[in-house]
């Protein structure tokens, strides 16, 4: 829209029509106080915080609601704004308690600052104040009346970000009160947005309550660890214990959002039963032996192995971080000289890479999602499954009237704000998506969003239905964890070195592995493949690099305990393939990286594989594996950069291989949920049933 | 002549003029103490070794806000708070100090910790034997600053917790 020329205390400005005041002052430097208008969410125009003076207006305007005009003139600081807000802020304070010094808030409070810095030093209120006792309303959220300023930005957050609409308002005037969708207790996804977006301390989390205070904490920028969509969470830490996730400053892909595994599951890093200690299998049972004892007996057994011609077994993670899923493929195919390595797939990557081979920008990153002109979901429940690419598009649906198609098997969260849904079993998803031409050739500039229902030859079928349509795509290909993706880019495929590259030599597939009585050795770094198989192999030795006892670790040798992603540095890639640095935020006892007992055991060999330092093996992927040479201070700087992994043909793999999503939902994460005392709770919480 | 008597004189005088100064003041009390054979008398603002002030329940006075900690110029205060439940309340608000240590070793003893706190918890008392052969004594702990509950008053409910809570 053409610009317009207005003045704000004197000064001229423009902005273009439309514009809220509030937005065009920001712009431009000046700030207008609010407490209920938030960028990205419906008005509200509820607080009044936000007045200013508008000649020949005649009374106070609303600064967040009111658009530039040409000629307008504004006065922010005029003496009866100045006096608006004063009154303002004496009549939120009129019931408030003023329980600053236990208030969880107490620090970071919008009012505190607010009424710091605008506010009447002295209250004329002397009358009884209107108490409310605090509620529980799950074991996430707890609700203060008392403290309410009746912003709404709950409500809204709750609505329209998370598209729950778990909040409302009951009651009216003094008494009224946010009041949650059961009557007394929440049925939601507990995801806390509600918590972190209120300006005061009525909303407040039952993980971090009371426990410390803002300040004395120290505030580490990662990413989350649980599934693949690579949001960056800010974790809250003193005494080397995580004690809060939030993402407040909004720096990172996702903004403010973080579901309740990026929020809250973080607590997994100090549950009892971590492993502290090496653990090595004496007269068939694990005892706790020390580190050198262990590697010493691990590299030992290895050499022997490799020195008698063995067959070794190699099953990476998807959630180690990229340099170390490189260097495990170093060790295995260099080190150990096996070509046995894999590591479990939930997504058909490699098959997306190869058909859009040529194209240019055909990879959609996590910001095309909220820009497409159309947004394509295939066969995933995302608001489970993903649930920051379905906040994305939910975002784009709201914000610029995006056409959202679902095609899935039963019915989704996302069918809400559907152009149109289809429902259609796994293997027809194809068929369904052909039938929606019209549809989608109409909505144009699409991304496309699909699960494991398309993998194989159907991933090329799919790309050339599409291609037939004549509009722009791109496309995320969706995979489970926090570094699925880093897996395949590094090479952690039988048939598939770093970059995708051929291997010099195919190898197993992690089920032929499993399957092969005669493997002598297998060496599985934080997977825990022996869940739902067995291992044929008996006489295979298993060493495994863990943070639990998991069914894998059981029937292993040597248990190598292993820190998780929370406790070490490097970088890892997302789902739409961004990569991103990963910062340590505590030490735990015992532990070790992976990366460092790589670079221990290739000692204990002799094995020139290079240093195992994060930043060092960094700067060899940039150098070595196509698509990964991303400009460092972006990564440095917490920031995320797009790699670009392959433009070509990909070989094909001997067998296409198993390909299948955990389906975890918005509570579980694998075998790491299990260790949060969160996710179980809020699972085992009246509601935790809810199916949204 | 006359000026030798005059010296002579005025210095008599002036000699018995300070020796009645010495001789009003040893009829005076005397202003120095007899510590350590007799215990100091402090004013009444000295700011010597901190207590912790309980109130007419009993309870701690301290919320565990962390304000005093962060108006200590040499950090030397540590706290760890944790909740009041219904069957553990140490204090009277929401929070309390589960830990709460004074570095006697780095306290200036400037008081502003007293400034800081919003519930009077924290005050100074007049404890000044402070000094060891040992750094590592000189940690205060809370138990050690806290003040014996008035007769009379309610005891905070402490029930036994279950074993294994956290994690
Ligand atoms: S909400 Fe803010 S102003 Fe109110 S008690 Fe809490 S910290 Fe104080
Ligand atoms: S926790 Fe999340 S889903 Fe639940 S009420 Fe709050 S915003 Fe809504
Ligand atoms: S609970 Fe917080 S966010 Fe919700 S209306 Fe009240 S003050 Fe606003
Ligand atoms: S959406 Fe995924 S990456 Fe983001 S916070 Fe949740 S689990 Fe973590
Ligand atoms: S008296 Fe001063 S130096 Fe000592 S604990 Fe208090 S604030 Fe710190
Ligand atoms: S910010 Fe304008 S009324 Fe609340």
């Amino acid at each position: 829209m053409a610009d317009v020329t207005f003045t704000v205390n004197g000064k001229s400005l423009q902005a273009p029509a439309g514009t809220l005041l509030i937005d065009a002052c920001k712009r431009s430097g000046i700030e207008i106080p609010a407490f209920c208008y938030y960028e990205g969410l419906a008005l509200q125009a509820a607080c009044r915080m936000c007045l200013v003076e508008v000649e020949k207006a005649p009374k106070l305007l609303a600064g967040c609601t009111l658009p530039v005009a040409e000629g307008m003139v504004v006065h922010t600081e005029s003496p009866a704004v100045v006096k608006a807000r004063k009154t303002t802020l004496e009549f939120l304070l009129t019931n408030h308690p003023l329980d600053c010094p236990v208030c969880d808030k107490g620090g970071e409070c919008e009012l505190q600052d607010m009424v710091f810095r605008y506010g009447a030093g002295e209250s004329r209120f002397t009358e009884i104040k209107h108490h409310v006792d605090e509620k529980q309303w799950s074991p996430v959220v707890y609700f203060d009346a008392p403290r309410c300023i009746l912003c709404y930005r709950c409500v809204r957050i709750c609505d329209e970000g998370l598209g729950v609409k778990a909040l409302g308002v009951t009651n009216r005037g003094a008494y009224a009160e946010i009041t949650p969708n059961k009557g007394d207790h929440l049925e939601c996804d507990e995801c806390g947005s509600c918590i972190d977006i209120c300006p005061v301390g009525a909303l407040t989390s039952g993980i971090y309550r009371y426990q410390t205070r803002p300040w004395e904490m120290e505030h580490v920028g990662t990413i989350c660890t649980h599934c693949s969509n690579g949001c960056k969470t800010t974790l809250g830490v003193k005494n080397d214990q995580i004690i809060r996730g939030n993402n407040r400053d909004r720096s990172g892909i996702n903004g403010e959002f973080l579901c309740v595994k990026g929020r809250y599951a973080f607590d997994f890093v100090g549950h009892a039963e971590r492993l502290q200690s090496p653990l090595m299998r004496v007269d068939g049972k694990l005892v706790e032996v020390s580190w050198s004892k262990a590697l010493a007996h691990v590299a030992q057994k290895f050499s022997e192995i490799k020195a008698a011609g063995g067959k070794f077994g190699v099953i990476g993670s998807e959630h180690t971080t990229n340099e170390e899923n490189f260097y495990l493929q170093k060790f295995a195919r260099q080190g150990l000289g096996t070509p046995h390595i894999d590591h479990r797939r939930s997504g058909d990557v490699p098959a997306l890479l190869d058909a859009v081979s040529g194209k240019s920008g055909a990879l959609a990153t996590t910001a095309d999602l909220y820009n497409a002109k159309a947004v394509l979901i295939i066969g995933s429940d995302l608001s489970q499954q993903h649930p920051f690419l379905a906040y994305q598009i939910r975002s784009d649906a709201r914000h610029h009237q995006a056409k959202i198609f679902t095609v899935t098997e039963g019915p989704v969260r996302e069918d809400k704000v559907a152009a149109k849904k289809v429902r259609a079993a796994a293997g027809e998803q194809l068929a369904a998506v052909m039938g929606l031409a019209e549809d989608l050739r109409a909505a144009g500039d699409l991304v496309v969003v699909f699960g494991d229902s398309i993998q194989g030859s159907a991933v090329g079928e799919l790309v050339s239905f599409i291609d037939s349509l004549g509009v722009p795509a791109k496309y995320v290909c969706l995979v489970d964890y926090a570094n699925s993706r880093g897996a395949l880019d590094m090479g952690l495929a039988p048939h598939l070195g770093p970059g995708y590259h051929a291997a010099a030599q195919t190898g197993m597939s992690l089920s032929e592995m499993l399957a092969d009585a005669t493997l002598d050795a297998l060496w599985v770094v934080g997977s825990n493949p022996l869940k739902s198989a067995k291992l044929a192999s008996e006489k295979a030795f298993v060493v495994v690099q863990e943070l639990f006892l998991t069914e894998t670790a059981q029937r292993a040798d040597v248990v190598l305990p292993a820190a998780s992603a929370y406790e070490k540095s490097g970088t890892v890639t997302n789902v739409c393939g961004e990569a991103q640095r990963l910062r340590k935020a505590v030490s735990v006892m015992g532990a070790k990286a992976d990366l460092d007992i790589f670079g221990l055991l290739a000692r204990g060999m002799r094995l020139d594989l290079g240093q195992a330092a994060p930043d060092k093996v960094f700067e060899e992927i940039r150098t070595s594996v196509h698509g990964y040479n991303v400009p460092l201070p972006v990564i440095a700087t917490g920031g995320a950069a797009m790699t670009a992994p392959v433009n070509g043909r990909l070989p094909a793999a001997a067998q296409p291989p198993a390909i299948q999503s955990a389906r975890d939902s918005l509570f579980t994460s694998g075998s790491l949920g299990r260790y949060s005392k969160v996710l179980k709770t809020v699972l085992e919480a009246p509601g935790g049933l809810y199916k949204p | 002549m006359a000026s030798k008597l005059g010296t002579v004189i005025s210095s008599a005088t002036e000699i018995a003029k300070g020796l009645g100064i010495t001789l009003r003041e040893m009829m005076q009390p005397a202003l120095t103490e007899d510590y350590p054979d007799v215990a100091p008398s402090f004013q009444e603002r000295y700011r010597g070794k901190h207590v912790l002030r309980r109130d007419e329940n009993g309870l701690e006075k301290c919320v565990g806000c962390f304000l005093c900690a962060a108006a200590c110029p040499v950090e030397c205060i540590y706290i760890e708070a944790a909740e009041n439940t219904e069957l553990v309340r140490i204090s009277g608000g929401e929070r309390y100090a589960k830990v709460y240590n004074i570095d006697y070793s780095r306290c200036i003893f400037c008081g502003y910790c007293v400034e800081a706190c919003p519930t009077d918890a924290i005050t100074h008392g007049h404890g000044f034997e402070l000094a060891s052969y040992d750094v590592s004594t000189l940690i205060q702990r809370k138990e050690m600053m806290l003040e014996a509950a008035k007769p009379g008053a309610k005891a905070p409910v402490i029930a036994p917790v279950a074993a294994g809570g956290h994690h």
